[in-house]
């Protein structure tokens, strides 16, 4: 840890405890992760950066039970773990509505029909999303499917919420203006997020702390924790000195892993 | 047949050349040459359409005054046949015989071949049990199996509507499976990470995704169906316009046959435009969507 400050996040309970997580795929013969280990405390955010097919995205697959590790363990401290997927494509279901498409999410934890509307409603308010409500995913420009995409994350009320790359696919201007939203919202609702970027500024401007790992199989190189308290934005730390030496840490942390 | 192709500034020309013709019925064309010369664009296809239908018939009309009436009847004879037969009840009777075979024969198609068509398109085991029999059913001569049929179910409604669902449920088959494969697969993962059933996976995820494929398979198998309806009607002798056709052309009256056989296009068109354009204009809002 080069960079340590005094966090709240520090104290807090953990949430999710990855020990010695390794996971190979069947007829693969490399790993793609080996020996995680990292806690995820109550109410932080915490950003995976590293290169890209490492295996990051394996992680939460894990965390979201669509896969299992192949060894290790996963510690859950609560029992009543929801977690909110949002991924690099919005993934909506082009059939459905912006609402429909949210209230798909209440649906399959079976939240009645009234309070359904209700909640898809509100969330879509929170990502600015109130007038298109009615829409089509086709009708909306990718920016807005993938604020669509994030309402019906945050429309479950998560108490983990997992974002792959959630602005990966949009262009950069779009992209810029997503991560101050982004870092409203997560700000604003408190739960617990594991971010995967490829972007070292979104990861900083973002997480409380940033996990770099190595190409595959992944491991974790380094573990920073972000100096700038929840009151940051993309303003305020860019001209922080120490916002360019994290940065100038982490690129030259991935630079061999990423030429690999 | 430049006639259909040329541009609208010709178009009045053949119109007066077919009325101008030797012992063209009055009724043909001469009548309307105002009607497609509108130049305004989007009049001009529809009208070169209707332009058609008009040539076609005038021809036909010109062309019956040349053979008896039971080698080539005029429009007319046929007409008389379809007020002559509604007028006796024989063509609601018949044409309802013919479409109660057709409906029984497409519902089962269909609540057959949906399950089993997601069924094989999802799963290993069954697409390879099932590819021998599909085969059998693709290729298999209808005429065989109506033969079957009459052994096995006599002469019967449930004969014709067996043959019918036997030898049309592989069409079907083919785009339930087609689209059931065409399943984005991230949507199911993401429907996972949400928690959702395979029972909530099957209805909002491949339900929905099937739906233009189930659309264009439920079309062709309409098509192939009437076909073998009125085959198996002609050549079984139940009641039902194939059998009418079977009866009508014995009695040299070619009138009925031009007859029934126009009643059952007009029908097709009527479900075409008035079913199936409309519900898939429903099912598909999304796509066009677009604002």
């Amino acid at each position: 840890m080069t960079i340590t400050a005094d966090t709240g996040a520090a104290t807090a309970a953990p949430m999710v405890g990855f020990r010695g997580v390794g996971k190979t795929y069947p007829k693969q013969a490399l790993p793609v992760l080996e020996g995680i280990d990292l806690e995820l405390r109550e109410g932080e955010v915490v950003a995976l950066i590293g290169p890209s097919g490492c295996g990051k995205s394996t992680l939460l697959n894990i965390l979201a039970g669509l896969t299992d590790v192949s060894t290790g363990t996963v510690d859950l401290a609560r029992s009543d773990l929801r977690s909110a997927y949002v991924f690099q494509n919005p993934r909506l279901l082009p059939w459905r509505t912006v609402l429909k498409n949210v209230e798909f999410a209440l649906e399959q934890i079976g939240v009645p029909a009234e309070e359904r509307r209700r909640r898809a409603l509100a969330a879509l308010e929170t990502v600015h999303l109130g007038e298109h409500v009615d829409k089509f995913p086709n009708q909306l420009s990718g920016g807005m499917q993938q604020r669509a995409a994030l309402a019906r994350g945050i429309a479950i009320e998560p108490t983990l919420l997992l974002l792959d790359e959630p602005l990966g696919a949009l262009d950069a201007l779009t992209r810029s203006y997503l991560q101050e939203e982004l870092l409203r919202i997560i700000a604003e609702l408190k739960t617990t997020t594991l971010l995967v970027t490829h972007d070292i500024d979104e990861a900083i401007l973002l997480a409380d702390r940033v996990v770099v790992l190595s190409s595959r199989p992944a491991r974790i190189r380094e573990i920073f924790e972000v100096p700038f308290g929840a009151a940051r934005s993309l303003d305020t730390i860019i001209g922080d000195p120490r916002f360019g030496a994290l940065r100038h840490e982490i690129r030259e942390l991935l630079r061999p892993e990423v030429a690999a | 047949m430049s006639v259909v192709t040329s541009p609208a500034p010709t178009v009045g020309a053949p119109a007066a050349t077919s009325a101008g013709a030797p012992g063209a019925p009055a009724a043909a064309g001469a009548s309307t040459p105002s009607a497609p010369v509108r130049r305004r664009g989007g009049w001009k296809r529809p009208a070169r359409v209707i332009l058609s239908v008009i040539v076609i018939f005038a021809v036909w009309a010109i062309a019956s005054t040349q053979f008896p009436s039971y080698i080539l009847p005029s429009p007319l004879d046929v007409w008389d046949q379809f007020l002559s037969a509604v007028g006796r009840g024989v063509w609601v009777e018949e044409i309802l015989a013919t479409v109660q075979h057709l409906l029984a024969a497409f519902g089962l198609v269909i609540v057959i071949g949906l399950p089993l068509g997601i069924l094989i398109g999802r799963s290993k085991i069954a697409e390879d049990l099932a590819r021998v029999p599909m085969i059998f059913l693709q290729t298999v001569p209808t005429i065989v199996l109506i033969a079957l049929a009459l052994v096995i179910m006599g002469v019967s409604d449930t004969a014709v509507i067996g043959v019918t669902v036997a030898g049309s449920i592989s069409y079907f088959l083919i785009n339930v499976i087609q689209g059931t494969r065409s399943i984005d697969p991230d949507l199911t993962e993401m429907s996972r990470a949400y928690q959702a059933s395979e029972g909530s996976i099957m209805r909002s995820v491949v339900l929905p995704s099937v739906v233009p494929y189930l659309l264009a398979g439920a079309r062709i198998t309409l098509g192939v169906a009437w076909q073998i309806t009125l085959f198996s009607e002609y050549l079984m002798g139940t009641a039902g316009v194939g059998f009418q056709v079977n009866t009508s052309i014995k009695l040299l009256d070619t009138a009925a046959v031009f007859m029934w056989g126009l009643s059952i296009v007009a029908l097709t068109l009527l479900v075409e435009y008035g079913i199936f354009r409309p519900v898939e204009r429903l099912l598909t809002r999304h796509v066009k969507g677009r604002s």
